[in-house]
């Protein structure tokens, strides 16, 4: 109940700041699959949307894969699986709304004393990539997407190239 | 025996010609073996205790005689310091409580005492909000804050006596380590490695808390209190000026990291301390390159000797030029005298971060063993004892692999055969008990830019198990050696499920004790390695298990609180790299085992047993 009730608050004050964020994400994704097909495009773009194949994947959950790696591994540890010193992002993408996730990445998070999510708005990295993460997130909580470091889909990396 | 009496011998005489110069107040409750009074159990670093109502053959009785709870869920590590005023104190990680607990009246809080610190200095401690502990002198405790304060506190009050800074959070400068009380100074490093920082060792006053000197880890001689006519590299004067500049590529020694975060070893008789310095900045050596050759980035990775009077460096012995791979090489530095060739030399022992087990000469530097002791190890074939330079392997290059390419397999991992958890050695064998990690890794350097109190890491790291050597336990992640520091040899081994990060200690009663990451306490047979007792605590264990004596009985003491890099790496397992991606882990998480939460358990014997 609790928890619940600080979350609301903070995510009132944050609204704004991740409608701004939305905006940002999006144009970044254009840049990374600007030469895909229209109909491929607009849906590895839904924030989320993942293709797993034969434990391979898209290219944008594969940028979702490093970023996560880069950015988010050191405390959330491998795997999107969670640590002792953060939760679970892949049990957190099957409870919370991209809204929400986003939210969090941009503005911090702090429910427990000692237990601090910083901010990430000032990394351009990260949230260029915000959509990306939810949609590695998202893999890996369908079950569908194994441990480790997954191969970009062959096809989709050649059209990317292409 | 025989040799024993000669180290008593030898202590005492020691003992005469320190007594004028070291803090004679920390010296002499160290000499007492009745009390635990610094966090290695001696300005040595040997961990080792000299009572023995605690045996090999009684251990089996040992019982859990109290439990504390700190209210702290964070990795708790360092242990409690027994003075002999009847008290244990104790610490905790961020907010760093600090507690006097009556050691009479099953740990009754006398006081307690909570720093107000901004929380903003938790998400730039890299690897959980851990503290190694506090130090005592004349009545005084010291602490060294997360945020940068180390403060005095009255011991008989809780009072706060002064307060000094030695950071800046925001710059990405926390504090993890404990401070070591040398002459009228309190000595203290700082962590900050993966936000590159730039590593500093400061003194303070005892009494006011003002600023003694300051040595840095790298950048112009000046700054780094090196003389390069007297100052010693391989024995030999360095010769070169300002190769804490000359040895990075433009202004990179600025956020060159160098982080000395581990412990502070002394020789009273030198009238030294010693220590080692972290990983040199960003950990994509690609940019530590100079005119796109790899470059040596002093002094990250070294083991520095200097005068505790005016922090001047007396000698500097550099592990690992140019890391590729973050072996940050903070790991303590135990001081032992031993026999070598029929010389008796002093020695200096290190279970390194690199999988190496050392040996120097404390007086001069000079490297006189290194072998492996994680067999695994693989980045490095050998050391090549004339220049002390590794010799490494390119396949295990991650700077001959190149940028966003995977570097797979390499051993150990960046978490080192060996992290923080101090090891101890044993006069009485002439032994080094450690914990230890037996994991890998593949690691992808990326380019990454610098930002004022950002993470500053450019690579992206995987782990799992080390290949088991004929005999070993399958998929284990961890094990309790002892090593021969002079052989540089594996003389025992008892593997563990997961690695091993808590303080080892070992007493005249024969016996070793270690903690495990699931929480177990463990007496070991310190000639054999032979489990004799064990107890389950509430949650694995990062501390130091440290010993004392209060009223004829002998205490054995132990934080547990999962956490620190370990709780982050191994609580959702590792993958097995023998299966297939996305198959199931065979690899255990140590999430199936235990979960937060900081407990101060004290142990004792049966009232019949004493
Ligand atoms: C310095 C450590 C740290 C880093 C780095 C970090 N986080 Fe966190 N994160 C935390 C902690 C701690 C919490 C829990 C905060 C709490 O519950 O008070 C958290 C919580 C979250 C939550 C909320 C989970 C939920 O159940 O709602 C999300 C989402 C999240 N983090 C995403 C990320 C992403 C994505 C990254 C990488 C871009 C990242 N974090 C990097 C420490 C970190």
């Amino acid at each position: 109940m609790l928890n619940k009730k600080s979350r609301s608050k903070h995510i009132g004050i944050l609204s704004i700041a991740v409608l701004a964020l939305s905006i940002t994400t999006a144009s970044a994704d254009n840049q990374n699959v600007n030469n895909q097909a229209p109909s491929e495009q607009q849906a590895s773009q839904e924030p989320g949307s993942f293709i797993v194949k034969d434990g391979k994947v898209d290219p944008n959950t594969y940028q979702g894969y490093l970023t996560y790696t880069r950015h988010c591994q050191a405390c959330h540890g491998p795997d999107a699986l969670g640590s002792s010193f953060a939760p679970s992002l892949s049990k957190a993408a099957e409870r919370r709304s991209f809204a929400e996730i986003a939210s969090t990445i941009a503005g911090g998070l702090q429910i427990q004393p000692g237990r601090v999510m910083p901010s990430f708005a000032e990394d351009p990295s990260v949230i260029s990539n915000i959509g990306n993460i939810y949609s590695y997130l998202k893999a890996r909580a369908s079950g569908e997407l194994g441990r480790g470091r997954p191969k970009v889909i062959e096809e989709m990396l050649n059209e990317e190239e292409g | 025996m025989l040799p024993e009496t000669r180290l008593a011998i030898a202590t005492i005489g020691l003992l005469a010609i320190s007594m004028a110069q070291a803090n004679e107040n920390q010296l002499e409750l160290q000499q007492n073996p009745d009390l635990w009074a610094t966090q290695l159990g001696n300005y040595q670093g040997h961990r080792y205790s000299e009572l023995d109502q605690i045996t090999r053959e009684n251990v089996g009785q040992l019982q859990p005689q109290w439990q504390f709870s700190t209210g702290v869920l964070r990795g708790h590590e360092g242990g409690p310091l027994y003075v002999g005023d009847g008290r244990l104190y104790i610490h905790t990680p961020f907010p760093n409580k600090v507690f006097a607990l009556d050691l009479e009246d099953e740990g009754r809080i006398i006081w307690s005492y909570e720093p107000d610190q901004d929380f903003r200095v938790i998400p730039v401690m890299c690897c959980d909000t851990v503290n190694r502990g506090l130090a005592y002198s004349d009545g005084k405790l010291f602490l060294g804050q997360a945020d940068n304060t180390l403060i005095a506190l009255d011991a008989e009050t809780g009072e706060l006596l002064w307060d000094a800074s030695n950071g800046d959070h925001t710059i990405g400068e926390s504090n993890t380590m404990s401070p070591l009380v040398v002459h009228d100074k309190v000595i203290m490093g700082i962590s900050g490695g993966e936000f590159g920082i730039r590593g500093h060792m400061t003194a303070y006053n005892v009494e006011t808390g003002e600023r003694e000197w300051r040595g840095y880890s790298n950048g112009p001689d000046d700054d780094v209190l090196i003389d390069p006519e007297t100052t010693l590299m391989m024995g030999e004067p360095i010769g070169e000026s300002d190769l804490g500049l000359t040895t990075w590529p433009e202004g990179e020694w600025e956020r060159g990291g160098g982080a000395p975060w581990g412990w502070i070893t002394y020789d009273p008789e030198l009238d030294l301390i010693y220590y080692g310095t972290g990983n040199p900045g960003t950990w994509n050596p690609e940019q530590r390159t100079v005119d796109g050759e790899p470059a040596d980035n002093k002094w990250a990775i070294t083991v520095f000797a200097r005068d505790p009077n005016n922090g001047e460096v007396k000698w500097v012995y550099q592990k690992v030029p140019f890391d590729e791979w973050d072996y940050d090489g903070v790991n303590e530095n135990q001081l032992i005298d031993i026999e070598i060739d029929g010389e008796q030399r002093k020695g200096l022992a290190i279970i390194d971060r690199t999988g190496f087990g050392f040996l120097l000469d404390r007086e001069t530097g000079e490297l006189l063993v290194a072998e492996k002791y994680a067999p695994e190890t693989n980045w490095a074939s050998h050391y090549d004892m004339e220049t002390g330079r590794p010799v490494v392997n390119d396949e295990f290059s991650t700077f001959a692999q190149g940028v966003d390419v995977n570097t797979t397999d390499i051993c150990p991992t960046a978490m080192g055969a060996k992290n923080m958890q101090p090891s101890s050695y044993s006069p009485d064998t002439g032994l080094i008990y450690a914990g230890i990690n037996r994991i890998c890794m593949n690691y992808e350097p990326f380019e990454t830019n610098y930002v004022a109190g950002q993470p500053y890491v450019g690579a992206t790291l995987t782990m799992m198990p080390a290949p088991v050597e004929e005999g070993g336990m399958e998929g284990r992640m961890g094990s309790f050696i002892a090593w021969d520091p002079v052989k540089g040899e594996v003389v025992w081994e008892v593997d563990e499920r997961f690695a091993v990060w808590s303080g080892a200690l070992t007493t005249a009663g024969n016996l070793a004790f270690y903690g495990t990451l699931e929480g177990h306490i463990k007496a070991v047979d310190i000639e054999t390695g032979e489990e004799l007792w064990r107890f389950k605590t509430p949650s694995g264990i990062i501390g130091n298990i440290n010993t004392f004596r209060h009223n004829g009985k002998q205490y054995i003491g132990v934080l547990s609180g999962v956490g620190g890099w370990a709780g982050i790496g191994l609580a959702a397992g590792l993958e097995n790299p023998e299966e297939g991606l996305g198959a199931v882990s065979a690899f255990s998480g140590l999430d199936e085992y235990t979960k937060l939460g900081g407990i101060l358990t004290v142990f004792a014997l049966p009232d019949s047993d004493t």
